[in-house]
């Protein structure tokens, strides 16, 4: 089959799958469900693989016209180039390792089939917002995911406890996602007026032709309401404060959508919209900032949480600050190398804090943890990878990723570089802390649950080890082209390269020499770092205070700085005040006064005329029908 | 013809068929009308007027009868129909679907309803508009919640002072005319600035209360609290969208002369009305009132994107008015439920009910994700267009219009969390019963189809859209 017959099946497949387990799933047994699932997700990663290795020119695959109103015209279409099918080739393979590790972890849920119908409904909306070839279709994606990540969220709002405040934590991460897209309607709005269309080769093709091109000012409104778009969904400074709170939803959740793909799908809009950034070097400059102080502020508060889901969220926030310092920097390729490899590392972090707390019994504070690493050997040998791939351990893949976004860096201003360099060392620390105080030291839970602890069973070790050699070695797929030369190096910068409309040119690499320099300064800055947490959190054995007990920055840490503290009174209790005085003075008092006054009035007037009037209501409609009666009337006479 | 004589026919037939039968009656009556409306829709040609009917001696009044309907008319004709039949569906379990003087007011709120898209004369279009007022409000007296009256005093008032309002502007474009009504002549008229706004003027006043407007909507959350639930549908899923139809069908073409003058004032108090609903319903503690602010809110826009001569605008407030009718039919039918189920409706003292009927709260989801319009629901489209479009004509208003998309989240998701889920309360709450699911099946596909393609709906309303389009803009230069 031809690669515009092959697409729209990578759809077909989790929707099919998410139907039959949406319909049918109640009567079906566990295995099946999660077999069915998984297959769903696993036939689109083949199938991609197949297009990947076809793929040569840019394929488009027009499904339907979605609106044709002359001037506006929305094609319901697919779009292949190296890009979305990379994209892909991530949300599947990732998608499907989680598949199989849910299997074993949901079993016994009474959700069980609405798990994975939601889990495929996130795979067939997260390929239509990776696989459209216009705007249009990657907010369908874009809305389709935010409803599964709102539903999974909430997924278990039957909870006795805690169920109203998972689906709040739903709800917010909901609302404040929507503050984004409003941007990108926004944007959207500009892009149909200035270019006519929504296909990203139109406007791509016309931004790069450079003919007939609006405004500096314009192009630049467009990226800002993209980038707002992108903040919601991805997590940045001003509205990042949802995705910890979306550690509310099962584990394996967390790992797909909240760390590996949905997550990324701000820094996919921006790396597709890399052609209408490269001419607004001011927006790039402010995506550059907020990054960075995303990326910063996001690692502090990761410093000091004691969930360990929860030291995992700020870290996925502060690695996507990280991110899109790259794109601020121009290097959009790279942006995309990190998401890859933040995707394994991430996604096996996530999965191994889940056999955490599947081996605690559902327990998730690192306080009660301590000790595991003889227990559970299988999840304590992939954290530890995870944990030196995400630190920089050298030849581990984040250090490739991430050396490769501070080169660059130190490139455009020694400043930035620092601020980079600051965040990755508070990385190193926050991971490595809670690598000792989870598995290292002593157990700290009662002894029936030390008794209870175990290793989890093989569906969910298998999708572990996979992800951890994927951690290990996933340098390969952009190795620097430092100490190697040849076709091993940048393998996936000239990937997107080639067909992938505006990302053949790439940003200055720093010289040799500098190169070296900054190699060594990052292996230090690691070494240093986990020599120290070893000595405190391993051989001195320092376990985390209890919340009140934190003074100082501690507690500015552990208290996630109080964003949210601030919303709460800057913008919801405001918007709820307004609420109850509009109600109150506006509805009520003034409005509703002058009416009630004038039916008063008409009332005391039916007292007056009482004789020939009912004072029923109905009353007033055989009056209304006698006067329209007697205007016909009138105007009969007159005529 | 029969798409007018048949809810004719039964609204009396329901007066006389035997207590037993009298809601399977009813329902076949309105599903004819449906399949009746079906037919007219796959027979239509996109650009042509069907006559229905014309009489060019103006024996009475100057009226010519002109009946018939075009590809706007008919959108609204088939919503008519269906929002009717699943009025009816939905209302089926209460003990007013056996009522006769019930069924016999649905049905001749359907005739009067489809009587005002058919018109194409101003006469007869306000003889229609003032005869659908009457079933509405006996339907509410009689059938509504206790204390009503002072309620629907008030609503009585301001329809009346708004058709009142429009029959002077009716009666003054009589005597600019030669002598018809008839709407192709009337559109002809070329008017000073300031006869078009005395004419204008009246039809606004008359259309802002019916949708309603900010500040003409406070009859609005009362007479729909206390209206029954097939009432607060009828109001909300039918009624103001006959106002939204006015102003498209006769408001701008008739005096587009004055609308420099109004555009933006229609615009800002629409924008008030749309952050002011939104903000409103955040609070409210009875599901219906929330419901009922959150009509305001989404008609602002739709009033809003009308004013915006475009016909992207004008396609995205079609495709709003019927995702608005089918979202007020879904969450009402919602509310109505809960309080079949539990006597009681106020989000306060609801909580737990998703475990209870697993159903209901999948079906009152998709309604509720209908109403915050998500992509692959009517809504979305709807949203996207006038946003779009105001967002263009000035920036800063399509923002602040923009804002319902959040706070619609924020009213929707409280008012469904709050009664959906919580604490599992010991009270006893069967699930959807069948006509309850199919009520609710029906609407969501209706909105999912529109939602993935509407171009289905743009096809048919799209050349009348283009075509009022054109009558405005010619007499406006």
């Amino acid at each position: 089959m031809a690669i515009y017959q092959l697409l729209p099946l990578l759809l077909l497949f989790p929707l099919i799958g998410a139907l039959i387990n949406g319909t049918i799933g109640k009567r079906l047994p566990e295995k099946i469900i999660g077999s069915i699932a998984t297959l769903m997700t696993a036939i689109p990663f083949i199938l991609a693989l197949v297009i990947f290795f076809q793929l040569d020119e840019p394929v488009k695959s027009i499904l339907f016209t979605a609106i044709d109103l002359g001037t506006l015209h929305l094609d319901v279409s697919l779009y292949a180039d190296n890009l979305s099918i990379w994209m892909t080739l991530i949300v599947t393979g990732v998608g499907t390792l989680i598949h199989i590790y849910s299997i074993g972890y949901m079993s016994g849920d009474k959700g069980f089939y609405k798990f994975f119908t939601y889990l495929n409904l996130f795979i067939f909306s997260m390929l239509i917002l990776v696989l459209g070839s216009n705007y249009f279709m990657l907010y369908f994606g874009w809305e389709g995911v935010g409803v599964c990540s709102y539903l999974l969220i909430g997924y278990y709002y039957a909870d006795e406890n805690e169920g109203l405040m998972n689906s709040k934590a739903g709800r917010k991460s909901f609302i404040m996602n929507r503050v984004g897209d409003l941007g990108l309607f926004i944007a959207f709005a500009l892009i149909l007026a200035n270019f006519g269309s929504l296909e990203y080769d139109v406007v791509g093709m016309k931004m790069l032709g450079g003919e007939a091109l609006p405004s500096v000012f314009i192009v630049s409104m467009i990226t800002l309401s993209l980038f707002i778009g992108a903040t919601g969904k991805s997590a940045q400074i001003p509205l990042f404060t949802w995705l910890p709170d979306a550690m509310a939803g099962p584990t394996p959740v967390s790992a797909l959508i909240h760390a590996a793909t949905m997550v990324t799908a701000g820094i996919f809009l921006m790396v597709r919209s890399n052609f209408l950034l490269e001419f607004t070097p001011e927006i790039k400059d402010v995506i550059l900032y907020v990054g960075l102080i995303t990326s910063i502020v996001a690692a502090f508060i990761a410093m000091r949480q004691n969930d360990i889901k929860k030291v995992l969220a700020y870290s996925t926030v502060s690695q996507l600050g990280l991110i899109f310092v790259a794109i601020g920097l121009g290097a959009y390729t790279v942006a995309i190398f990190h998401v890859t490899t933040h995707a394994f590392f991430k996604a096996l972090l996530f999965l191994g804090a889940g056999s955490v707390i599947h081996a605690m019994g559902g327990e998730q504070s690192i306080r009660k943890m301590g000790g595991l690493k003889d227990k559970i050997k299988i999840t304590h040998i992939t954290f530890l990878l995870a944990t030196l791939a995400i630190s920089g351990f050298p030849l581990f893949s984040g250090f490739f990723s991430k050396d490769e976004i501070l080169g660059i860096a130190f490139e455009k201003s020694v400043g930035v570089y620092i601020a980079l360099a600051i965040s990755s060392a508070m990385t190193a620390l926050y991971m490595f802390r809670l690598y000792f105080v989870v598995f290292h030291g002593s157990f700290r839970d009662t002894k029936d649950v030390e008794h209870h602890v175990h290793e989890s069973p093989l569906n969910m070790t298998v999708p572990l080890m996979i992800l951890a050699v994927l951690s290990v070695i996933g340098g390969i797929f952009d190795l620097p082209g430092i100490f190697l030369k040849g076709n091993f190096t940048h393998y996936l910068d000239k990937l997107l390269g080639t067909n992938v409309l505006g990302l053949d040119h790439h940003p200055a690499h720093p010289e040799f020499n500098t190169t070296l320099v900054l190699l060594a300064v990052a292996i230090i800055i690691v070494l240093v770092v986990l020599f120290l947490s070893n000595i405190i959190y391993r051989k001195k054995g320092v376990i985390p205070k209890a919340d009140e007990q934190y003074t100082g920055w501690e507690k500015l840490s552990n208290k996630n700085m109080y964003w949210d503290e601030a919303y709460d009174l800057l913008i919801v209790k405001p918007i709820e005040g307004l609420s109850k005085a509009f109600y109150a003075v506006i509805d009520t008092l003034i409005i509703g006064g002058i009416v009630q006054g004038i039916a008063k009035t008409v009332s005391l007037s039916g007292d007056v005329v009482r004789k020939w009037q009912s004072g029923k209501v109905n009353g007033y409609i055989f009056w209304m029908v006698c006067g329209i009666i007697g205007f016909i009337t009138f105007f009969l006479i007159k005529i | 013809m029969e798409l007018l004589i048949i809810p004719l026919a039964f609204s009396l037939v329901s007066l006389v068929t035997p207590k037993n039968i009298r809601k399977i009656v009813a329902l076949i009556g309105a599903l004819i009308s449906v399949v009746i409306a079906i037919t007219c829709w796959v027979n239509f040609q996109p650009d042509s007027f069907v006559e229905l009917f014309s009489n060019e001696q103006h024996t009475f009044f100057r009226m010519s009868y002109r009946l018939g309907y075009d590809g706007l008319s008919l959108a609204m004709i088939l919503l008519t129909n269906i929002v009717t039949f699943l009025i009816l569906l939905a209302n089926y379990e209460k003990n007013t679907a056996s009522n006769k003087m019930f069924n016999t007011m649905v049905f001749l709120m359907q005739f009067a309803l489809i009587g005002s898209f058919l018109s194409f004369d101003l006469i007869l279009f306000y003889i229609f508009w003032e005869l659908a007022l009457i079933p509405v409000f006996l339907m509410a007296f009689w059938f509504g919640e206790k204390d009503r009256k002072k309620v629907l005093i008030t609503f009585f008032i301001y329809t009346f002072v708004g058709s009142l309002a429009m029959l002077f502007s009716i009666f003054y474009i009589g005597t600019l005319t030669s002598g018809s009504y008839d709407y192709h002549s009337l559109v002809d008229i070329q008017m000073n600035t300031k006869t078009a706004l005395t004419v204008s003027l009246g039809f606004l006043i008359a259309f802002a209360v019916k949708m309603p407007l900010f500040p003409f909507h406070t009859w609005q959350p009362e007479t729909y609290t206390k209206s029954p639930m097939a009432g607060t549908m009828l109001l909300s899923a039918l009624m103001l969208k006959m106002a939204l139809y006015g102003v498209l069908r006769w408001l701008l073409p008739l005096a587009p002369e004055a609308y420099p003058l109004f555009k933006y004032t229609v615009i800002i108090l629409a924008m008030i009305g749309v952050v002011y609903g939104a903000i409103v319903a955040i609070k409210q503690d009875d599901l219906k009132k929330v419901f009922a602010y959150a009509s305001i809110s989404h008609v602002g826009l739709i009033a809003a994107g009308m004013m915006i001569l475009t016909i992207d605008a004008f396609a995205g407030a079609v495709i709003q008015m019927i995702n608005h009718a089918m979202v007020a039919v879904g969450l009402f039918l919602a509310a109505d439920i809960i309080d079949r189920r539990l006597g009681r409706r106020d989000i306060s003292s609801l909580g737990g009910i998703a475990v209870r009927a697993p159903k209901f709260a999948f079906w009152f989801a998709i309604i509720g994700f209908a109403s915050i319009s998500i992509p692959f629901t009517s809504g979305f489209i709807g949203e996207f267009l006038l946003i779009k479009e105001v967002f263009l004509d000035k920036a800063w208003i399509g923002i602040l219009v923009g804002t319902n998309l959040i706070l619609g989240c924020v009213y929707i998701f409280r008012a469904y969390q709050l009664t959906m889920f919580g604490k599992e309360s010991s009270f006893n709450f069967n699930d959807l019963t069948v006509s309850e699911i199919a009520t609710f099946a029906i609407l969501s596909v209706i909105i999912v189809v529109l939602g993935v393609y509407p171009q289905l709906l743009f096809d048919m309303v799209k050349p009348s859209l283009e075509s009022i389009l054109s009558i405005i803009k010619d007499s406006s230069i």
